[in-house]
């Protein structure tokens, strides 16, 4: 079973040096677990990444030869986004503009490194 | 000659130089929010695939929605496959791509940003002219 608050002890690790935000999204772009500063803006970011993502994947689908993108960085001008995947989930930060892509590429894959095994037992123990 | 078809040369010479310059830079593009390419440079062993207007008008829906994140306009984008790395430039009305490998140096490729704007917005006032 997913317990989304020992989830979201993990995603609290990330959340720190301008990170705003960190998000684990299902397939379908619901958040299972997020610390963020209001839950309004977490339905947003959750909204708005699931589509970037799914928009991003699609249109690239026929360009590569593997299997597709694995890491995204959406840069604006108060903020920039980070997402990859974590088993069949979709993990998402949102950080300041003043912090790097290295450091937001460095903490989702530390976070990917944590997650993704439990995170996949869950989900074959589940299907 | 016209003038607007000697500057086009130009362009082509520097978008030429800039693949030569910057180590592991497959392609460089700039095209319009459909795709239609204005400027475009590659290495000889770019696959066609990554130079496919598709590139362009992904990003162009992709910023439209990151644009309503809350976080004012959308800057660039940064993607990362397997074998490259893309990355593409706001720079309205046009659309900047770099194509690059994966253990390309991202900074250099995003550093690149503010000198191609200029160039963007050139391209854009003559195109827009003509």
């Amino acid at each position: 079973m997913l317990k989304p608050k020992a989830i979201q002890q993990v995603l609290k690790q990330a959340t720190s040096g301008g990170v705003r935000a960190t998000l684990l999204l299902n397939s379908e772009g619901s958040p299972i677990s997020f610390v963020a500063e209001t839950d309004r803006e977490a339905r947003i970011y959750a909204a708005i990444a699931s589509n970037v993502w799914t928009t991003f994947e699609k249109g690239t689908k026929s360009m590569t030869q593997d299997d597709g993108v694995r890491f995204l960085v959406v840069e604006c001008e108060e903020g920039t986004l980070a997402l990859t995947t974590v088993s069949k989930m979709m993990l998402c930060l949102v950080a300041k503009p003043e912090v790097g892509i290295a450091i937001l590429k460095a903490k989702s894959d530390a976070l990917v490194r944590h997650l993704e095994e439990p995170l996949t037992n869950v989900m074959t123990n589940v299907s | 000659m016209d003038e607007a078809s000697d500057m086009g040369e130009e362009l082509q010479k520097y978008f030429d130089n800039l693949i030569a310059r910057i180590d592991r830079l497959k392609a460089i593009t700039m095209t319009d929010r459909d795709g239609v390419v204005l400027i475009q440079a590659s290495t000889s062993g770019t696959p066609p695939k990554v130079l496919e207007p598709m590139l362009s008008t992904t990003f162009a829906a992709v910023s439209d929605q990151a644009s309503r994140l809350g976080l004012k306009r959308n800057k660039s984008l940064v993607s990362f496959f397997e074998l490259y790395q893309v990355v593409q430039f706001n720079h309205s009305p046009l659309i900047t791509t770099l194509v690059a490998d994966a253990d390309s140096n991202t900074g250099i490729l995003l550093s690149l940003g503010d000198e191609l704007k200029e160039i963007a917005q050139l391209v854009a006032t003559v195109t827009h002219e003509r």
